[in-house]
């Protein structure tokens, strides 16, 4: 039971936007699809919707639970859309707009006057939105179109639920409330969902599992904590959040960097080469005594403001500048001032064998 | 801003530093010279026609309007612009929609096909279906009784007198040609800024094609539309170049409205003419208003 695509290529000119992409969504699963701009997740979701059809239809399939929908049209694929402006029906009231996918349904199929009513006023009340069912929608706040976009695409009980980056174009207080209130809702209704974002905390955060989109293609797929900790490549590795750069060498399955010899996982039985080792902010250890391998650098900057305290280090070896975050405590301990020398341990340090291009 | 500070500034002064700091000279020679513009061309002359209209008394302009002749040149015109203006609805709908929805080979010489009308002197319109539809023309061979090209419509045609040059479908067909832009004009840039996503949106609910454009793309677009029609039937009604061609002015039969008032003019009927004319000057006042309040309606509808 699940929404699959398998081999979807779509090209726009000379552009590809999908590149033989092959994703499996099981049912329930809330699902994100996560890169930068003009990776192909919009596109993805959007063929899934058949708002857009693939170059191949030969070898392209988009199945809802083993139904073959690849050459259905959107309007009979029974998919639920929320576009990322939300598309509102500017001409009709909220409970209209909710109501639309029912009234439209040839009379055969269309549910008496009194039970769209009666479900037009469950989901208003799932969105929490009762007293605005006569407003229109430039009368409401973006917050509040987004979930009556949500409502609608719900209200015709769709086989699977696409979001495109349905926090978008709101503002950062009202994205974090609205998409707790996302996970919620699937926690609630259970409804197969796939969702388009380039915000990684985003994903990481809401979503059952995360798929990585690079350039028409899917990176990788796993859960938030798969893809965090185990990026499949330096892409990945850097789109999740900040990283630093270290050249050094590998030498007897360790990671040397400015002389000093760091545990890598990753260089396990690789031969001795030059490389470059991948570290996260938060994952280096500043102090005045060394505990252990750790290289030095000096202080260039820091800054206290925010929840966490951010320094910038110059390595006295190369010269490389790197970023480091540490606690509120840790920074006043160590009180560090620019110009000051200092000893850096590197924790979890990753390295992608010959590629390295970010 | 705090509020203490607001209270410095009197209301005045705003108002001064928010205008581009012209001198108040200036501004008011500016308006000033707007107005006297407008009221020597424009307003005077409009007072002008209905003084003249009713110069020899209101019953001397409703027998004017009684005038068979008069009668029979107001539902030729209201003719015309009944059957162009519906028309170049459906036209203009359908063009507004694809380009403005798809994209597709050819999009610009459709663009440049529709504004046409707009580029081309309404007297050369006239005379192109002059020289397609009348005798001499294209249409003529057909009915050239000694060599016709297809003798069964050759046959059809004189047998029900059916001419188009010099007789009310010239008349239709050449009403049709100048209106056209107005209603496509005035909707793809509408049907443009509102993009195709409340159409996709419909789609993918299961409204079918036919569907999507009742209920959502016809209302999006619904004062648009009618703001379009204001400006075609107003034009179809004053068309006076196109028109002036392709009658022959008979007088009784083939006049509108506009060429009635030249006909009235030219018999020194000075009066008779104002009258007829204040006529088309109403229908002027008439669309102004009309036009005032759908452009209201179309910013607070589009205003999201």
């Amino acid at each position: 039971m699940s929404v699959e695509v398998k081999n979807i290529t779509k090209k726009f000119g000379s552009f590809t936007a999908l590149d033989n992409v092959s994703l499996k969504v099981e049912s329930g699963e809330l699902v994100a699809l996560l890169g930068p701009s003009g990776s192909g997740k919009t596109t993805l979701l959007r063929t899934i919707a058949g708002l857009e059809f693939p170059d191949n239809p030969g070898e392209a399939q988009v199945l809802f639970y083993g139904e073959d929908v690849t050459q259905i049209p959107a309007s009979e694929r029974k998919a639920g859309f929320a576009f990322q402006h939300y598309a509102l029906f500017r001409h009709m009231s909220v409970f209209e707009n909710i109501a639309f996918g029912l009234r439209v349904r040839p009379r055969s199929t269309r549910p008496p006057e009194a039970d769209i009513r009666a479900r037009v006023d469950k989901l208003l009340k799932l969105i929490q939105l009762e007293p605005m069912a006569k407003r229109f929608p430039s009368q409401l706040s973006g917050g509040q179109r987004q979930r009556v976009a949500l409502a609608r695409a719900l209200a015709v009980e769709p086989k699977v639920l696409l979001l495109d980056e349905p926090f978008g174009a709101l503002d950062a207080k009202v994205r974090k409330e609205l998409r707790r209130w996302l996970r919620q809702l699937h926690d609630e209704i259970h409804v197969t969902t796939l969702f388009v974002t380039h915000d990684q905390e985003e994903a990481l955060e809401v979503s059952d599992r995360v798929a990585i989109l690079r350039a028409g293609k899917i990176e990788q797929i796993g859960t938030p904590e798969e893809i965090y900790d185990k990026p499949a490549s330096p892409f990945v590795y850097d789109f999740l959040g900040n990283v630093n750069l270290f050249s050094g060498r590998v030498k007897d399955g360790a990671m040397v960097i400015g002389g000093a010899e760091f545990a890598a996982p990753d260089v396990a039985g690789e031969p001795d080469s030059e490389a470059v080792a991948f570290v996260r902010p938060h994952d280096i250890r500043v102090t005045r005594q060394p505990g252990g391998p750790a290289l030095t650098a000096q202080v260039i900057r820091s800054n206290a403001a925010g929840p966490v305290a951010n320094l910038e280090l110059k390595r006295l070896d190369s010269g490389e500048l790197f970023a480091v975050q540490l606690t509120k405590e840790l920074f006043q301990e160590l009180s560090p001032k620019p110009g000051e020398h200092v000893f850096v341990e590197l924790k979890n340090v990753r390295i992608f064998g010959d590629d390295y291009s970010i | 801003m705090t509020p203490a500070a607001t209270t410095f500034h009197t209301p005045h002064l705003v108002v001064h530093r928010r205008t581009t700091g012209e001198p108040p000279l200036v501004r008011h020679a500016l308006i000033g010279v707007a107005l006297v513009f407008l009221s020597l061309f424009l307003f005077l002359p409009l007072v002008f026609v209905f003084t003249q209209a009713f110069a020899k008394g209101i019953g001397y302009y409703f027998e004017t309007l009684r005038d068979p002749n008069a009668w029979s040149a107001i539902k030729l015109t209201l003719l015309a612009a009944g059957i162009s203006v519906p028309l170049n609805c459906v036209f203009g709908v359908c063009a507004a929609w694809a380009i403005a929805k798809f994209d597709f080979p050819g999009k610009n010489v459709l663009l440049t096909l529709i504004d046409l009308p707009f580029s081309v002197s309404p007297v050369i319109a006239g005379l192109i279906y002059v020289l397609v539809f009348g005798a001499q023309g294209w249409l003529g061979l057909y009915m050239n009784a000694d060599n016709p090209h297809l003798p069964w419509l050759a046959n059809w045609l004189n047998d029900h007198n059916f001419k188009i040059i010099f007789a009310v479908p010239g008349i239709v067909l050449a009403t049709v040609f100048v209106t056209v832009p107005f209603v496509a004009r005035e909707l793809i840039p509408l049907m443009q800024a509102q993009g195709r996503s409340e159409e996709e949106a419909a789609r993918v609910l299961g409204a079918s094609g036919w569907q999507t454009f009742w209920r959502v793309t016809l209302p999006n677009i619904k004062w648009g539309l009618i703001y379009g029609v204001i400006l075609c039937n107003a034009r179809a009604m004053g068309e006076f170049g196109a028109v002036s061609v392709v009658s022959g002015k008979i007088r009784g039969q083939t006049n509108t409205i506009p060429l009635h008032i030249e006909a009235l003019y030219d018999d020194y009927n000075f009066t008779g003419a104002f009258a007829v004319a204040s006529l088309l000057a109403f229908l002027a006042l008439i669309t102004l208003g009309l036009k005032t309040w759908v452009e209201y309606k179309n910013a607070v509808q589009n205003k999201d």
